[in-house]
């Protein structure tokens, strides 16, 4: 005589049975959750948050592909969870069959619904923290080590997963009681063998997809700056609603994929006639996935292309400027001489040669400001006769930098941007100049550009008529006048010496010098003459801090950080590491969630239509004739969305690009095609895991080819 | 026992409605075996789905043991499917965590209580349709006959008033099939069990008391057996013809 079985013991023995169908479950539940806390731990740890400036692209693209991978987490999990239950309908359904009440079922599947969510969502959000610890730790010791990456977190993260656990929680157990208060118990038992065929629409909607992709970028991308320009104004946040026509594009495009396929056989229509019919009737789960597996795949080029985008440019100037050593300092500031720095090279074996000093004035310089509102919304544009100090140089100076003999004419100003004028400390509105002590001003008219690379730096340079910039020298303080100095090393540099000569040079300036390159020195002087309160005073990303002189905030800020060759190309990837390794991060995050849903999606294309392979087996079809049916499924599931996200992404790189200055200069062209040759890998990382995914469903089937 | 009044039902799917039951009446005296035959689309299963309390109906009435289903509460319908009915399905509908034994013992396990009583009649049942040898089995592991048969056993452990089979033949072989419906005689020999039955086959049918001939939703014809079984199944043969010609 066996044991009294009970109610409860029955149920817990069925959960148990189930654990195979559970696991598919389990696993989703747990990778979702382990991205999500992953990545919220990344985006809200101290590091990254003090690195990322507030407001800026890099945390808008951070947040944006957040919002595109838990969107994707937020699909998976529900197809997930719809598959769990779509089997254990059958088992629900035999047991309302045979007269077990809604009351009666409910408690039993609620405790398992609970028990494998919290379960798998609370490993989940454990797993997080090592995954990102292994990524964290990898990147330094792989790749960049630097002493901002230090690994710490704010616990805070952990209400978005725990948020996101309980939307799981809810969502499994609303499908529940959604089983079992339908009236049809039939359908309940039958639940797990209904298709879900898709609204088949014409060969049309793949163009008029294509269509309503550009269209919707376009204009989602377009529409704000407009409306900034045309009124003045902060963009709403409904204008992210023009993205609209982009979703139901991609939706036609992946609909055509799944329907039609995008392979024409004019010569022989009823090829992967068999592949397409298993795929359409079970379309709707294919297509949502489809759409998700490309705003990850599109979050991954994002997230994957920021890295050359922001590291080529710069690369390339390093390796193009003129001299090895470049910096500038206050007039009032003791710096080390040319002696000084020649007994510092000969510590490290080097000699000098070129040196050359030249002066500069600082002086106010009027501008077209923009003027908040007091709403905080809208702004206008007014002339301001002193807005902002810049540096000067005069004719003569500008001519022995460069051996040109440009004639400034007295009364205008010629600005220095770079090589490719994508310098933005270019103003053309300026119509006075001021001297800052005696506040002599002159009026003064723009006169165009001139180009040298090592001047166009944040703050930047203007070039005035030799009287003009005598008139204006007269009685400033040597706290408004400056010294460049450029050399280069005899021979082959060391960086040593030059991270030797940046820390001489960095405990050299006196302590009111340690101020960012944002900070306006003009604002402060006409705060204080009209009694009101400074606001730069009291921010502070206004300051540095001399003894974070290797941190990126100060490498990034610093109002007098020297240029020197060997030091930028060795320490760009350490001041840069921070977002380097966030963006990495993305990538890896938003690639693995697309690749784990492709081939989930593609076991679960195969295992539901078994029964057809057995057909067509019986039906005398070859295993090459078999193979080319899986492949052509799973081909659609992983090339589709990889090609259409990679191709968007990129054609919409090429519009930030050229909509950044209007033009898209060389470092550009070869930053967009590193992009091509990160988008090449990508692809064959794809096609990897696709072939490991056909293997796999070929040893299900047991398709031996 | 059952009792079959003016029943219609029909489907909708998408802007075209299906009327699949066109009002049939008829009734299932206590301890007959009684069958439904018909052509495929004339209304079986969605009857016996109805009676079952699988699906609602539109119009008409069902008592079964004097128990009117119309106008039952969702939670009354499954205490009466679970106390007062017993099921054989086409496909067994095993639950395949469970052996055999458990399986037959699950009406009464989701009633709340296996007394010793219930796993007596288990045992009981078991050896009157020659499974007790894979009671500790699971479903994966036994063939579809031994399947059906436990779920014929499974259909008995509450002694139900009637016990609704749905092409307990269907996906069997000729050998498995015979000893199924020789489970149903024994059942409605040995317990007194009334059993309607939904079947294709016309040797299943050859079995029963009465078989009732559905057509387009309706009842054609119904046939009584007076003779032996093979006579009846040549009746049923000739009539299922003309229905069909």
């Amino acid at each position: 005589m066996s044991q009294t079985i009970t109610m409860k013991k029955m149920e817990q023995k069925l959960q148990r049975a189930d654990r195979k169908h559970a696991r598919l479950y389990l696993f989703c539940n747990f990778t979702a959750l382990m991205i999500i806390s992953a990545y919220t731990g990344m985006m809200l740890s101290p590091t990254v948050q003090a690195t990322f400036p507030p407001g800026g692209d890099s945390r808008k693209q951070m947040n944006a592909i957040f919002m595109l991978t838990l969107i994707g987490c937020v699909v998976f999990t529900i197809y997930a969870a719809s598959l769990f239950f779509r089997h254990k309908s059958g088992q629900l359904g035999i047991l309302m069959a045979l007269g077990a009440s809604r009351k009666r079922l409910m408690p039993g599947l609620l405790r398992e619904v609970l028990f494998l969510s919290s379960l798998s969502c609370g490993a989940g959000i454990l797993a997080g923290f090592p995954f990102i610890w292994i990524i964290w730790s990898a990147f330094r010791l792989l790749l960049i080590d630097s002493s901002d990456m230090k690994l710490a977190f704010d616990l805070r993260c952990l209400l978005i997963s725990f948020a996101f656990l309980l939307v799981v929680t809810a969502f499994s157990c609303i499908i529940a009681r959604h089983y079992l208060r339908r009236t049809n118990i039939m359908e309940v038992i039958r639940e797990e063998h209904i298709s879900e065929p898709v609204k088949e629409l014409g060969k049309w909607c793949a163009p008029a997809g294509c269509a309503l992709l550009a269209a919707g970028v376009l204009l989602g991308y377009c529409a704000p700056g407009f409306y900034r320009k045309q009124y003045n104004s902060l963009t709403p946040s409904w204008m992210g609603i023009l993205y609209a026509p982009a979703f139901a594009g991609l939706y036609m495009i992946m609909l055509h994929a799944v329907v039609h396929g995008f392979r024409s056989h004019k010569h022989n229509p009823y090829k992967n006639i068999i592949a397409r019919s298993m795929m359409k009737f079970q379309g709707r789960q294919t297509v949502n996935n489809m759409i998700v597996v490309t705003l990850l795949i599109a979050g991954a080029c994002f997230g994957i292309f920021y890295i050359p985008m922001v590291s080529i440019g710069p690369l390339m100037g390093y390796a193009a400027q003129p001299y090895d050593y470049f910096y500038h300092y206050r007039a009032d500031q003791a710096l080390p001489d040319k002696a000084a720095v020649e007994t510092l090279a000969g510590e490290y074996g080097l000699s000098l040669k070129d040196w050359d000093e030249m002066e500069y004035i600082s002086l106010g310089f009027g501008s077209m400001s923009t003027i908040m509102e007091e709403d905080g919304e809208h702004w206008r544009k007014e002339y301001v006769p002193i807005a902002q100090e810049i540096r000067a140089i005069s004719e003569d100076t500008w001519n022995a930098l460069t051996g040109e003999a440009t004639d400034v004419l007295p009364g205008t100003y010629l600005c220095i941007t770079n090589a490719e004028e994508t310098s933005i400390s270019t103003n053309s509105s300026a119509r006075h100049i001021t001297n800052m002590v005696t506040r002599t001003q002159i009026p003064t008219e723009y006169a165009g550009l001139l180009h040298y690379d090592l001047l166009a730096d944040r703050r930047g340079y203007r070039i005035l008529d030799n009287t003009d910039y005598a008139l204006l020298s007269e009685g400033l303080t040597a706290d408004w006048k400056g010294k460049i100095v450029r050399f280069n090393v005899d021979g082959k540099d060391n960086y040593p010496f030059a991270d030797a000569l940046f820390h001489r040079i960095v405990a050299s300036f006196d302590e009111d010098c340690f101020i960012s390159s944002f900070y306006e020195r003009t604002d402060s002087i006409l705060a204080e003459e009209q009694g009101i309160p400074d606001w730069q005073a009291s921010d502070s990303m206004m300051l540095v801090n001399p003894k974070e002189a290797d941190s990126i905030h100060f490498r990034q800020l610093w109002e007098y950080i020297p240029n020197f060759r060997v030091l930028s190309q060795n320490d760009f990837l350490l001041s840069t590491s921070v977002f380097l390794m966030m963006f990495l991060f993305i990538f890896i995050v938003c690639i693995l969630t697309a690749l784990i849903i492709c081939y989930t999606r593609c076991q679960t294309i195969a295992l539901n239509n078994r029964y057809v392979f057995d057909d067509l087996r019986k039906l005398g079809a070859s295993p090459a004739f078999l193979d080319r049916e899986v492949k052509s499924q799973c081909g659609s599931v992983f090339k589709v969305p990889a090609a259409v996200a990679m191709i968007a992404v990129y054609l919409l790189f090429i519009l930030l690009v050229y909509g950044n200055d209007g033009q898209i200069v060389f470092s550009e062209i070869v930053a967009l095609g590193a992009c091509l040759g990160v988008e090449a890998a990508l692809c064959m990382l794809t096609y990897g895991i696709y072939q490991a995914t056909v293997a796999g469903i070929r040893r299900k089937l047991e398709i031996s080819v | 026992m059952l009792y079959v009044k003016n029943l219609y039902k029909s489907y909708q799917t998408g802007k075209n409605k299906y009327q699949v039951l066109n009002g049939v009446d008829f009734y299932v005296e206590k301890g007959e075996f009684v069958a439904v035959m018909g052509p495929s689309g004339s209304g079986k299963t969605t009857l016996l789905n109805c009676i079952s309390c699988y699906i609602p109906f539109d119009k008409g009435e069902i008592t079964i043991g004097g128990t009117n289903l119309a106008g039952q509460s969702e939670n009354e319908l499954a205490q009466f499917r679970n106390t007062q009915l017993g099921f054989v399905f086409q496909d067994f509908m095993l639950l395949d965590g469970l052996t055999i034994r458990e399986n037959i013992l699950v009406p009464r396990i989701v009633q709340g209580e296996v007394p010793g009583e219930a796993e007596e009649l288990a045992d009981r049942l078991t050896a009157l349709f020659g499974i007790q040898h894979i009671a500790n089995k699971y479903p994966a592991d036994i063939s579809g006959g031994e399947k059906q048969r436990a779920a014929v056993a499974r259909s008995l452990i509450n002694n139900p008033l009637i016990i609704l089979a749905d092409e307990p033949t269907g996906n069997l072989d000729s050998k498995s099939s015979r000893t199924v419906i020789e489970s149903f005689g024994e059942a409605k020999k040995r317990m007194g069990a009334t059993i309607f039955m939904v079947t294709h086959d016309s040797f299943a049918a050859s079995f029963c008391d009465r078989v009732i001939l559905l057509k387009d939703g309706s009842i054609y014809r119904q046939l009584d057996r007076r003779g032996d079984r093979g006579q009846f199944q040549d009746q049923l043969l000739t009539a299922i013809k003309e229905m069909t010609e």
